[in-house]
């Protein structure tokens, strides 16, 4: 891909006490793109994640976003530029109904910023939103509080969310993790559709079969430092990455 | 006597609602144990008073003055001093403390000693109420926290900000990932919780003098309130205002008015042992963390 990146991650990182959890990492991503950050457990990929979003401050390096340094930013402020993400551990509103917790997104200082805060019914847009990601409308589901709803449902819930708030870039954290392979199998045709509408979607993953059929490029991490990036059946096929999942012989 | 008791454990619940409500509001949505909250109250009423006093400002103006004077040095304290130990409650309560300590021993120091430091009462009358006089100041009291309640209902139900301070009490990390900058809507919850204290003390002093001690009583009236009730719980905070307003009320007739305070020392004590949580507390009860 050509012309200035959506994002630009240089050098970035972090180190707690004695662990370097991020070392060094560099890489760039496209507008429209799907980067998949795969690594074995304790890699890095979170931290990287927080530290695109300002949840953890970097010890050095650089993020950009359409080309202004956002390095170290709260993270409040980068999803007003149109950064959204999950999170692994989803933490929705439990007392409120799913509805609902996709309703105070779109109340957001970014969604006001982009419709002027004239969005008419917001339980309409709320409950179309929920049917999109898979919350079928029969059933009633988008009106049963979050701490009722099965893992599946919290999940397309946390991608609602995301999506709610109408990003650029939409950064998934182990979306799949916990899900069956139907359930993936359901929400991969939603993230597909995203990236139709033109998002750009970063998402850290260790179902690999799911990552690789989607991703345009995957960078792997081990040990905090990045030890490839390509297109997946590239990656693979690299020896640092495979003695990275295998380990290696010695 | 037993009618008359009831009466007045009734308005002494309301006062002690319109005391407490301020103190929960804050830790509801920031988490954020603010120690200093007597002495804001009393801080309030001595502005009032200066500013009635000394420069000749009516009343009203006076109160309301005071009142936002009082919001005011709540959301410096948050903004130079807490925000940087948030989180950290050991740290919180001996800052916010430290600072409480530092304003009403200072009013002691300038020798704001005495029965001259008074407000005046709204309206000067009284009723009888089931064969009780009541004067026109306690109704007031009462309406005005009804009202007041409702208006923060209101506010927190039917406003972006109020939709934010229910985000942030929920999960602060989900409100980051909305946008909600966590730290002005704690620095908003701090300074709202002062400025409930200083709303209390305008409707509450005149029942009395202005009085440093009467900060450290304002504390610890909240403080049991709110544990019994269950910390950051509205309705908890409502519940136990009763229970301890009419505790107090019946020790004070039938026991003597040195024991007022000492029962709702007990009362806390009492619940932290039965129920650690508070009555309608969302924390987690102590079988629940082992």
């Amino acid at each position: 891909m050509s012309g200035t990146p959506l994002l630009q991650v240089v050098e970035l990182s972090k180190s707690f006490g004695g662990v370097q959890a991020v070392n060094r990492v560099s890489f760039d991503l496209h507008k429209g793109e799907l980067l998949g950050i795969i690594g074995p457990n304790g890699s890095g990929k979170t931290t990287t994640v927080n530290l695109i979003t300002g949840f953890v401050k970097a010890t050095s390096g650089k993020v950009f976003y359409q080309g202004r340094d956002i390095t170290s930013w709260s993270p409040h402020k980068i999803v007003r530029l149109g950064i959204s993400r999950t999170f692994q551990m989803v933490k929705p509103f439990y007392q409120l109904p799913a509805f609902k917790n996709v309703i105070i997104p779109l109340y957001s200082p970014r969604v006001k910023g982009l419709v002027g805060g004239k969005y008419g019914d917001r339980s309409a847009v709320a409950l179309d939103l929920l049917e999109e990601v898979g919350f079928e409308r029969d059933a009633q589901v988008a009106y049963k509080v979050a701490s009722v709803l099965p893992q599946g449902y919290l999940k397309r819930l946390e991608l609602a969310k995301a999506i709610a708030l109408q990003p650029d870039l939409i950064i998934l954290d182990e979306l799949f993790s916990g899900l069956s392979l139907a359930e993936v199998a359901s929400i991969v045709p939603i993230i597909e559709k995203l990236l139709l509408e033109g998002k750009t979607i970063i998402m850290i993953e260790h179902r690999l079969k799911e990552v690789f059929r989607i991703a345009h490029r995957v960078i792997v991490l081990n040990y905090g430092r990045l030890i490839a990036d390509g297109p997946a059946e590239e990656v693979m096929e690299n020896e640092e990455v495979k003695k990275a999942y295998l380990g290696s012989e010695d | 006597m037993f009618v008359g008791t009831v009466v007045y454990a009734l308005i002494n619940s309301v006062i002690l609602l319109l005391m407490a409500i301020g103190f929960n509001l804050t830790f509801g949505i920031s988490g954020v144990s603010n120690f200093a909250y007597g002495a804001f109250y009393i801080l309030s009423a001595f502005v009032t008073w200066m500013l009635m006093n000394w420069i000749g400002v009516p009343y009203f103006l006076s109160a309301v003055l005071s009142i936002i004077f009082t919001a005011f040095i709540g959301a410096v304290m948050y903004r130079f001093i807490l925000i940087r130990v948030r989180g950290q409650v050991l740290s919180e309560v001996i800052a916010t403390f430290g600072i409480g300590l530092i304003i009403l021993e200072f009013f002691r120091y300038l020798g704001f000693v005495g029965i001259e430091y008074s407000l005046p009462v709204f309206i000067d009358h009284s009723f009888v109420i089931a064969g009780t006089y009541v004067d026109m100041q306690r109704i007031l009291i009462v309406v005005f926290c009804i009202v007041l309640i409702l208006l923060l209902w209101l506010f927190i139900h039917h406003t972006s900000i109020g939709l934010a301070f229910r985000g942030i009490a929920q999960d602060e990390r989900t409100a980051l990932t909305f946008g909600i900058d966590s730290d002005w809507i704690a620095m908003l919850s701090v300074s709202m919780g002062a400025a409930l204290a200083a709303i209390a003390a305008t409707v509450v002093v005149p029942l009395g003098t202005i009085s440093v001690g009467e900060g450290y009583d304002v504390l610890i009236n909240a403080l049991a309130v709110c544990i019994i009730g269950g910390l950051g719980s509205t309705g908890g905070v409502i519940v136990a205002s009763l229970v301890v307003g009419f505790a107090q009320r019946f020790t004070d007739t039938y026991i003597g008015p040195h024991w007022t305070m000492i029962v709702s020392l007990v009362a806390i004590l009492l619940v932290l042992i039965v129920k650690p949580s508070g009555l309608y507390g969302k924390q987690k009860e102590l079988e629940e963390r082992i």
